[in-house]
């Protein structure tokens, strides 16, 4: 990965960093801004919350960036470290990262399957802001496996070690978190068509 | 196969377990129920739907001016900006991004005792900055009814603001009036509440007198350090402008008033930094 601006690789800034080139930061910052923002963003569907989990991910990267040997890719360094940060603000604040809870969750609550109803088939037409507006709208836990694996792009293993949970608890509130999204975003279009 | 058994063996399908195939009876029931076609279909559409939700947002530039600050504090950023007056061997130039080499580092001469004194006005001046954007911010009328319009911040995706792109700098009045101000930017229509329309119709903003004094003042310490300040100096005006033409359009969105208020407190650590870097 190059910097257009500079022409640097994100190798020579990192070795630079490490010498403590402020510009080099800066590339480095700006190579990784989107991505760390955007999770930081989906998780807690706040911006001003965004920016300061952003900030202290990349300030905890910055710190720790001399221990940075390349045995992995940075970008995979730099993402876990976005997660640990995000979780810990949300084990802090007390809000459920995963709840066993929700996997007990009652019929009435869990996500139904209609057998024989005509549903709005979803198929080619989501749109994105509703897609973003209905995954604000998840339960913490939903939310955070269902941003990590289909959002981020994290496997189960992984999200089961980071938010401490198994590997098919991990899937179910995938697929439950899935499922509610198909419900939301149905009720947001028939709403739409309503309103016209 | 039933549709009990489709829903019961879905989670583990759908990421893939099979490299995505899937066994022949799923595919078989899939063709005579179109209901259970449709969840599959809908299921996977939002899984890949939701992938191009990564890193479709841009953080505002004040996050890159608190972070480099406070590298700074923290004495991560040893720059090469050494005065070029405190160069004692002029062949020796740190490169900004050579290979990695031994450097020597010449012990900086610290400024003269003239722009010393001359730099002391920074400090009154960083401290006003906060103390005005309290009073304005604080002050400012709760209205009545909420008067947000923009869609949830999270879908707004502000126009991005590098030293490359900024604008020229914002102009700021005396530091008591700093923040009473509101510098609007030419062309920037009544309509519309978004954060990134105001920035794409920002005209460029003329330089204020105590940001030309204070990048004249952070010169003595040499053309790349003073390049480095200017770039964020444009950052944070140009940060400071954007929210300030938002909160005044939506006074009562208190997201944005702290904004705002990070913005000046950005700006007045700014001049802080060079304070001490000057001392």
């Amino acid at each position: 990965m190059t910097d257009p601006k500079h022409g640097i690789t994100e190798a020579e800034a990192i070795e630079q960093a490490k010498q403590g080139h402020e510009a080099a930061f800066e590339v480095l910052y700006h190579l990784h801004k989107r991505r760390v923002y955007s999770l930081c963003l989906r998780m807690v569907s706040n911006p001003a919350q965004a920016e300061d989990l952003a900030q202290e991910a990349f300030l905890q990267l910055f710190r720790k960036i001399s221990t940075f040997r390349g045995e992995s890719a940075f970008s995979t360094w730099l993402h876990r470290m976005t997660v640990n940060v995000v979780l810990m603000q949300l084990r802090k604040k007390g809000l459920p990262v995963v709840s066993l809870e929700e996997t007990l969750e009652s019929e009435d609550e869990a996500p139904r399957k209609e057998f024989g109803t005509k549903d709005l088939k979803l198929t080619g037409s989501v749109d994105r802001l509703q897609l973003q507006r209905a995954i604000d709208r998840l339960p913490p836990g939903y939310k955070t496996v269902f941003v990590l694996h289909d959002v981020e792009g994290f496997e189960h293993n992984e999200i089961a070690q980071m938010v401490g949970c198994s590997i098919g608890n991990s899937k179910s509130q995938l697929h439950k978190a899935r499922l509610k999204l198909r419900e939301y975003l149905k009720f947001m279009r028939a709403e739409k068509a309503k309103t016209g | 196969m039933t549709c009990s058994e489709v829903e019961r063996v879905l989670p583990e399908l759908l990421d893939g377990g099979s490299n995505g195939a899937f066994p022949p009876d799923f595919d078989a029931h899939l063709k005579c129920c179109p209901t259970c076609s449709d969840l599959v279909s809908d299921l996977k559409l939002i899984a890949s739907e939701a992938r191009q939700l990564a890193a479709s947002e841009e953080p505002a530039s004040r996050v890159w001016v608190r972070i480099a600050a406070e590298l700074r504090a923290e004495g991560l950023i040893r720059d090469s900006a050494i005065p070029d007056s405190a160069i004692h061997d002029s062949t020796i130039r740190e490169p900004e991004f050579a290979p990695a080499r031994p450097v020597v580092v010449p012990v900086p001469v610290p400024a003269s005792p003239r722009w010393r004194w001359r730099a002391l006005w920074l400090a009154p001046v960083a401290a006003a900055v906060l103390v005005a954007s309290a009073y304005v911010i604080s002050h400012k009328p709760a209205p009545q009814v909420a008067t947000q319009q923009a869609p949830a911040p999270a879908v707004t995706s502000p126009a991005p603001v590098t030293p490359a792109t900024t604008p020229a700098l914002v102009p700021a009045p005396a530091p008591q009036q700093m923040a009473k101000n509101s510098a609007k930017p030419k062309g920037v229509s009544g309509n519309g509440n978004e954060i990134g329309r105001v920035a794409e119709a920002a005209a460029e903003p003329e330089p204020s007198a105590e940001d030309q004094q204070f990048l004249s003042v952070v010169s003595t310490l040499g053309p790349s350090t003073r390049a480095t300040y200017e770039s964020q100096l444009r950052a944070v005006n140009a940060d400071i402008q954007e929210t300030q033409a938002y909160v005044d359009r939506n006074p009562g969105d208190a997201d944005a008033r702290q904004h705002l208020m990070d913005a000046y407190q950005q700006k007045a650590l700014l001049y802080q930094i060079a304070l001490d870097r000057i001392q």
